[in-house]
């Protein structure tokens, strides 16, 4: 790498050297597009990468060898899993001993068996190498779990090939996409041999965000293939099945990146995040999944020490590639060459995928690891540490430096095919070279900081410049798989509508409550009577009941640990926009953060009178702040069901708290006065329908015409009437899953309920007194209740795919 | 000996379960000794899919889906077997001797290598090695040491069912001398493996109503669970360190593993949560 006289590195230092002073516009120029593209995805978080402007080169000549190499290499262990997990003829021939594989954490017993064709434990292979001190790549590490790199790789070389040519930097290059539409063709081809050309192809992500979410969903989007959690899948008729807004969907290929373990809490270790079924579906040849459960072993590293002896074994020939050396200290001779000079090695114990650098521990630790091995040595293995070669880096702060480098690579060997490396890499540097050699999960010694990275090319012999690549210089467009919304999402997004009205009804009844008390000021007994229904209001919407005095509720409603408070409300909001973040624009984060900011910022008066005014104005800067939450997202999400589901929530939710902050009103308990001229106000005002009912009644406020207002008149946009049409609307639009005759479920649920409203007699809900008659309560009732089923329905349906059988 | 076998497992939920997946290890194994002459597994309510496949040790492994909305799962095994005699314990000494058993290389089958080696439930704890200090006799063969420490188990552990859950470690069965058959079959499996020895976790089942004059065995009401051992000459040998036997006609073998978790007889992922209960209710009958 570091090599003079390679016509590769000449090349770049000739470049190097005509345009020092084009560095820092082209190092500039990446970080903004790995800033714009993390931005796209709705991470906010700064890129976890530095982009080194100046690319690793790798000669023809040595790609030849690492390509042959790695081959050998995918080719060598696809035979050894196939054999662990099958008739384990290495194990009773001793190439591979006994005690060391089945100590190992990553050997999975049920996956024993599994699959039969050793290329399909391993069509997809990483390697990271580096070169000795004799100048001969090497391998460092092996995956099968992907590691960071593939999806970093397409967004390296976009970068790159948009801003490289403007600074002049052009040398020919082999072009990457080949790679990704091979990789595309295995996950599509047909499994079982059916042409089943509905099935789907995913990308498995864990369901806990973690910093490598940005590099999956951007893979997702480039290979347009769905990005899902094990909550999206299901298995059913042995095979498994994504569960989406228009029922569930085959798939037929996984690309998981979720770890072995936790991928089936059936067969395998449970909690979440995995599917039940996944190993049974594989073993019923339904799913290809890159790669299978169990194959991990190879990232495990228990394999290396015995890998030169079975390579001549199976393949019947040395590695091409030489494997770092490592030791398993289970001979003797080893174990006590080891403990001799320990700091020249990293250290694993195979039990518990622990990794120790002796370089790096103090005396009294070294001795412990010492002990430790020598009271088990076959738990131990120890490769020895390598001296990494430096690759030079540019930065603006510091210049060029020199920074130890480890190359990663992909290749592809699906069954009857030649097999394929990805024509470049992912070169991960650092100036401590000893972290570069720790792998991922030793947290232990985990890096901190940015990962300072290189985009490497291999330099083709033809000038070829031009990308097949789409060269797109702002955000990528997401969800272009935009017809399949997953169940999970939209039921994410369903709540969100009905938090976000939830929180949005709660603060106007609040506001108008305290509009009362600024009204009353000289009458405090009237004011408190006028308040109490919007108070109990308040309290009840999201299910709690308790104390009716104004500071109490206040506090209550703004006691971020109160599970009945307004934080909890956005608490839940925010998770469930936060599972749906793909859906949302830059600017709804935005109004999201300053929603939070708003909420805490609420005044610590005690008494209310000082604050009412304060009050007043940050409550209408929340229920403005939501305002702009709805119209951004009506103007910003793409008209797909996924918007549906979240309009249908925000307006259940809205029919029932409007129906049940007026049975609250109207409908006293026994005893009560009837609501006063200020408090019906009051209610028409939280309904932004004073000045309507002005021009339409012009009268003094009459009961029986507010509830005509805000029940039965369907163009009032916050009357019940209105939400009942607007639900049915929506219903109707919702994908059939299964055709029938005759209306779905949800859609009777609707038509019941616009009926309900269409078939009273308005005038026979109150009688000549004005008084509210029992039929008022009743409808009040009825509507709640039905919008509830109606919720409950579209749960069954459409999130958790109820058999339709059993929906009534 | 031929038997009538029930097994009863009931869950209750508290809501409403749509969607249940479970997988079974229930299937009682056909055996040199022990011949599986009738089998039915029946899933309420249903319908429900059943998947089978055989794991690593050739026990018989089944998947039940259970689609429709339930809040009782149960799952009712019934089967017939016939038993033959085993080992006599005056044929210990005809095993082969300490050193020759723990020889690895001399053995070309992989699962007795992999019942060698510490598992999750069973590592490795310098404790559990101490109890084959107390009784080892080099004058004895291997099996007659082995009879030594199932019969240490028998005698300086206690038998009880309050003391210790499916997750209690070994190490706090050794501490408080307490536990099951499941307990004393794991202690005495971690105590031959830091020998070398090759040893593995047997579950299966007790007659429930002993013949006549005979008294009761212990944990003859539930799964029972018990170990084998290696020996290079005769093969596995099954002892019962809780009844301080060798397991023979009274002992129904459902399945084997490397510990407990290797054969749970039914776990389940279901959809939704909800507490749920757990009855189990075991019957073996003895036919002739």
């Amino acid at each position: 790498m570091t090599d003079h006289n390679s016509p590769a590195s000449t090349a770049l230092s000739h470049w190097l050297h005509a345009s020092q002073a084009r560095l820092p516009a082209l190092f500039r120029e990446l970080q903004q597009q790995l800033r714009e593209n993390a931005a796209g995805f709705g991470t906010n978080t700064a890129p976890q990468r530095q982009l080194d402007p100046l690319p690793m080169l790798i000669a023809a000549e040595d790609w030849q060898l690492l390509e042959a190499g790695m081959l050998q290499r995918q080719r060598l262990l696809q035979l050894v899993l196939n054999d662990v997990y099958g008739a384990q003829q290495i194990v009773r021939d001793h190439l591979l001993p006994a005690e060391a594989l089945f100590r190992a954490a990553d050997y999975l017993l049920p996956a024993a068996g599994l699959l039969t064709q050793p290329a399909d434990w391993l069509p997809l292979l990483s390697l990271d190498l580096a070169k000795d001190a004799r100048g001969q790549w090497c391998v460092l590490a092996d995956h099968a779990l992907v590691p960071a790199g593939l999806g970093h790789l397409v967004e390296h070389r976009l970068a790159f090939n948009h801003a490289a040519p403007l600074q002049g930097l052009t040398l020919g290059k082999a072009q990457i996409a080949g790679f990704y539409r091979q990789l595309l063709q295995l996950l599509q081809q047909p499994v079982l041999g059916e042409a089943d050309h509905a099935a789907l192809v995913g990308l498995w992500i864990t369901s806990v965000r973690n910093t490598n979410y940005f590099e999956q969903a951007y893979l997702a989007n480039y290979l347009d293939i769905a990005l899902v959690h094990g909550a999206d899948l299901t298995f059913r008729d042995g095979a498994l099945w994504l569960k989406t807004l228009t029922g569930l969907q085959s798939v037929g290929a996984l690309l998981r990146f979720l770890p072995d373990p936790q991928s089936d809490p059936l067969e395998l270790e449970p909690g979440t995040g995995g599917c039940a079924g996944l190993l049974q579906s594989i073993r019923q040849q339904q799913l290809c999944c890159v790669n299978p459960p169990g194959s991990s072993l190879i990232d495990s590293g228990v394999l290396a020490p015995f890998l030169p002896r079975l390579c001549q074994a199976l393949l019947g020939e040395p590695l091409i590639l030489p494997q770092a050396v490592a030791l398993w200290l289970g001979e003797a001779e080893h174990c006590a060459k080891v403990i001799a000079g320990l700091c020249a090695y990293r250290v694993q114990r195979i039990s518990s995928q622990q990794h120790y650098l002796p370089a790096r521990l103090d005396a009294a630790a070294l001795q412990q690891l010492s002990a430790q091995i020598a009271a088990d040595p076959v738990d131990h293995i120890a490769v020895v540490l390598a001296e990494l070669p430096h690759e030079s880096c540019w930065q603006p702060d510091t210049g060029s430096f020199a920074a130890a480098c480890t190359l990663r690579l992909f290749s592809l060997l699906a069954e009857g095919q030649p097999g394929t490396v990805l024509p470049g890499g992912y070169a991960r540097l650092s100036t401590d070279g000893l972290s570069l050699q720790i792998p991922p999960h030793g947290s232990e010694i985990a890096q901190s900081g940015a990962q300072l990275v290189k985009d490497v090319w291999v330099l083709a012999d033809r000038g070829v410049t031009a990308s097949l690549l789409q060269s797109s210089s702002g955000a990528l467009e997401l969800s272009r798989h935009s017809g399949l919304v997953t169940s999970r999402v939209a039921d994410h997004l369903f709540w969100l509508g009905r938090y976000n009205e939830r929180l949005n009804q709660i603060c106007r009844a609040l506001r108008a409550a305290l509009g009362l008390a600024s009204q009353h000021h000289a009458d405090p007994l009237a004011a408190q009577a006028d308040m109490t229904p919007l108070l109990r209001f308040c309290l009840q919407a999201n299910g709690h009941a308790g104390v009716l005095d104004l500071p109490q509720v206040l506090q209550q409603l703004f006691d971020p640990a109160h599970p009945g408070g307004l934080f909890a409300i956005l608490q839940s909001l925010l998770l469930n926009a936060q599972s749906a973040r793909e859906f949302f624009a830059a600017d709804t984060w935005l109004v999201l953060d300053k929603l939070q900011q708003a909420l805490r910022q609420w005044p610590q008066q005690s008494t209310v009178q000082v604050a009412a005014g304060q009050y007043l104005r940050q409550l209408d800067e929340i229920i403005l702040l939501q305002t702009a939450l709805y119209g951004l997202n009506n103007e910003t999400m793409s008209r797909t069901q996924a918007l549906r589901l979240m309009d249908l929530g925000q307006h259940i939710e809205r029919g029932m708290q409007t129906a049940a902050l007026l049975q609250i009103v109207f409908v006293p308990a026994h005893g009560e006065a009837k609501p006063s001229a200020a408090l019906m106000e009051a209610v028409l005002r939280l309904a932004d329908t004073v000045n309507t009912y002005r021009r339409r009644y012009r009268s003094q406020l009459h009961p029986l015409a507010v509830i005509d207002l805000l029940v039965f008149d369907d163009s009032t946009p916050r009357s019940v009437g209105y939400q009942c049409l607007r639900i049915q609307r929506q219903c109707a639009g919702l994908p059939l899953l299964t055709p029938t005759p005759g209306l779905s479920a949800v859609q009777r649920l609707a038509l019941e309920l616009v009926t309900l409203l269409q078939l009273t007699e308005p005038q026979s809900l109150f009688d000549s007194e004005q008084g509210a008659t029992p039929a008022l309560g009743l409808l009040l009732s009825q509507i709640q209740h039905r919008l509830k089923l109606l919720s409950d329905s579209i749960t069954l349906a459409y999130f958790n795919h109820a058999p339709r059988s059993w929906l009534g | 000996m031929r038997y009538q076998l029930s097994h009863l497992t009931r869950y209750g939920y508290q809501r409403s379960i749509a969607n249940s997946y479970n997988l079974t290890c229930l299937r009682p194994l056909d055996l040199p000794w022990q011949q599986l002459l009738n089998y039915r597994l029946t899933v309420e309510p249903g319908p429900c899919n059943e998947y089978s496949h055989l794991d690593y040790f050739g026990n018989s492994r089944q998947l039940l889906h259970v689609l429709a909305p339930h809040q009782q799962l149960e799952v009712r095994v019934e089967a017939e077997l016939s038993v033959s005699p085993r080992l006599l314990a005056s044929q210990l000494a005809d095993g082969a001797g300490l050193l020759q058993a723990c020889d690895s290389r001399a053995v070309s089958d992989v699962k007795v290598a992999l019942c060698r080696q510490a598992s999750r439930n069973i590592p490795h704890l310098p404790a559990t090695a101490m109890l084959w200090q107390q009784i080892y006799r080099p004058d004895l063969s291997m099996l007659q040491n082995v009879a030594r420490l199932n019969q240490l188990i028998y005698e300086e552990f206690q038998y009880d069912p309050e003391f210790s859950t499916v997750v209690t470690p070994i190490a706090d069965v050794l501490a408080h001398k307490r536990g099951v058959c499941q307990d004393f079959a794991q202690l005495a499996i971690s105590c031959l493996r830091s020998q070398g020895l090759a040893a593995r976790y047997v579950s299966g089942y007790l007659e429930t109503r002993p013949p006549p004059g005979q008294p009761r065995l212990q944990g003859a009401d539930a799964s029972h669970a018990w170990f084998a051992v290696y020996d290079p000459v005769l093969g596995w040998v099954d002892f019962d360190p809780t009844n301080n036997v060798l397991a023979d006609v009274q002992h129904l073998t459902l399945a084997f593993g490397r510990d407990y978790a290797d054969v749970v007889p039914l776990k389940g992922v279901l959809q939704g949560s909800g507490e749920h209960l757990l009855e189990v209710a075991v019957d073996v009958l003895a036919l002739d």
